[in-house]
């Protein structure tokens, strides 16, 4: 079963206070991300992979095509689905970690990770319990956890999103340059849970530069290339 | 996923006009002539056809410069001003199904009572500075229909201790406390009756960062904790970006865009959104 079925997806920014230009970012865009797969996506700064990425979360609006995605009670376009209809999905089903931390000031390590959890899990000390597992995980000192990350190193910034993005179990993870600034020992943790929570059935998209990741993490590449995807090469591992 | 019936508020062509308006007073105002003034009759249109729906839980930003309506709207929708034209329901109200803006005075001001909360960007329009500040929270209690004294105070130290007031200063009027600490002891007085909806207005404007930061944390815990659906007025964005779910662009009295804050902020797609997020320092 697909997840996410992309077709002829076109994103341009027109961008009216300079004077009307016009940037393309993504053309023709067609893939789909079955259940429990993880696709990688490549491809150099400026080819579209976080525009991809942003549109499939809708913090970009596409210009053109559809990105259906299967949600738990039932397709949904993520193009044109209503604001609430999205809201509802974030808080639930879909996660996008981007490459830097960005979060609300003044909270904790802790409740930054545990945050998503909060939701669902009415006991906070338990969604905290969790949180403070994954933070171990990934070797994240226990004397920053409860600080606020704001002032974390770039390398202990990246475990707290990366626990903050699969806490709650997504279906569908977006994640961008999860293991980037992070030790060997650490990058392997992060393959090992993104691996587990595909075992769930997760369907993950992961944008990455790093092939020793990719290699261990994707069933399957997407290259993009002046914002189209020009080779679609199955790996099997 | 329909959710067509899940609102909280729903508000359909809002509008206020000051003066007379003529046929053409919408035609000839709005952001694509830069002006909420009518030429042919000089009417000031301050907010025209606005249309929204809250969700229980739901957070919503209204940004714009200054004069572009988006007080207006809380303050209609408070009772504050009167509507020239257009409706809004509460879902607690009558089931949603009377238009609250049409409500009598007295129904009016059961709605405010029991269903809203406001917090104003001046402390002097939302707290009775001739009372003490557990006073006015009492004040806003008694109007829900609370009548033990005991019950009361109980009630009110809860509210002052969630709000970072030391209890002992309950019997100062807010005049002898810092502008951050009136700032809280108005929210305190604004939820004091556990209202589903809160509208804030402009609250952190004209307070020093520390003290910003301190209601901010505060608004998002109370939001968190009690689940209030908040409307939340602001021209700065970054208090748009840190508090809200979706947010409202407003310009010459209009809703110029509206969509999810991170896309508003990041893909802003108004001309005016556009010069907005590019101004962000």
């Amino acid at each position: 079963m697909n997840i996410i079925e992309v077709n002829n997806l076109s994103k341009t920014f027109d961008l009216h206070i300079l004077h009307e230009k016009h940037i393309t970012a993504l053309q023709h865009i067609d893939m789909t991300i079955g259940e429990g797969e993880i696709v990688g996506l490549t491809g150099k700064s400026g080819s579209g992979k976080s525009s991809l990425m942003k549109c499939l979360h809708r913090t970009y609006l596409a210009t053109g095509g559809e990105i259906l995605y299967q949600s738990l009670g039932g397709v949904v376009d993520l193009v044109s689905a209503d604001d609430h209809a999205v809201i509802a999905l974030r808080r639930s089903e879909i996660r996008y970690c981007s490459q830097f931390l960005s979060v609300i000031p003044r909270v904790s390590a802790i409740d930054v990770v545990a945050e998503p959890l909060f939701r669902t899990e009415k006991d906070k000390e338990l969604a905290r319990a969790r949180s403070k597992a994954l933070l171990e995980a990934l070797g994240l000192p226990s004397g920053l956890w409860d600080a606020y990350p704001v002032t974390f190193s770039g390398g202990e910034q990246q475990r707290v999103n990366v626990a903050r993005a699969i806490i709650a179990r997504p279906r569908l993870l977006l994640i961008d340059e999860p293991t980037a600034s992070l030790d060997a020992k650490t990058k392997d943790t992060v393959i090992e849970l993104i691996r587990e929570l595909k075992g769930h059935g997760t369907a993950v998209l992961c944008i990455s530069h790093d092939e020793y990741t990719l290699e261990r993490l994707a069933d399957r590449r997407l290259h993009l290339q002046a914002g189209r995807i020009i080779s679609n090469v199955t790996q099997v591992i | 996923m329909s959710a067509e019936n899940q609102w909280l508020l729903r508000v359909r062509n809002l509008t206020k006009i000051y003066g007379e308006p003529g046929l053409r007073t919408l035609e000839l105002t709005g952001p694509q002539v830069n002006s909420n003034i009518c030429p042919e009759t000089e009417s000031i249109v301050a907010c025209a056809g606005v249309s929204f729906d809250l969700y229980p839980g739901e957070v919503l930003g209204i940004v714009g410069e200054s004069g572009s309506g988006k007080s207006t709207v809380v303050k209609l929708l408070y009772f504050d001003l009167e509507k020239t034209a257009g409706s809004a329901w509460l879902a607690p109200y009558e089931e949603g199904r009377a238009n609250i803006l049409e409500a009598s005075g007295q129904q009016k001001r059961r709605i405010r009572n029991h269903l809203m909360g406001m917090v104003y960007q001046n402390p002097r329009e939302g707290l009775n500075f001739g009372f003490s500040s557990g006073g006015n929270i009492a004040e806003k209690l008694i109007m829900a229909g609370q009548m033990h004294v005991g019950g009361i105070r109980e009630r009110a130290s809860y509210l002052l201790e969630k709000t970072e007031i030391p209890v002992r200063r309950m019997d100062d009027t807010p005049g002898t406390f810092s502008g951050g600490m009136q700032q809280r002891v108005q929210i305190a007085k604004a939820i004091a009756n556990n209202p589903p909806l809160l509208f804030l207005d402009e609250v952190t404007t004209g307070l020093d960062v520390s003290v910003q930061a301190k209601v901010l944390d505060l608004i998002r815990e109370l939001q968190q904790e009690l689940g209030i659906a908040m409307i939340v007025v602001s021209h700065d964005l970054s208090v748009i970006r840190m508090l809200t779910d979706r947010t409202l662009v407003m310009k010459n009295g209009r809703i110029v865009e509206a969509g999810l804050t991170d896309q508003i902020l990041q893909d802003p797609q108004h001309a005016y959104t556009q010069l907005l997020v590019s101004s962000l320092l």
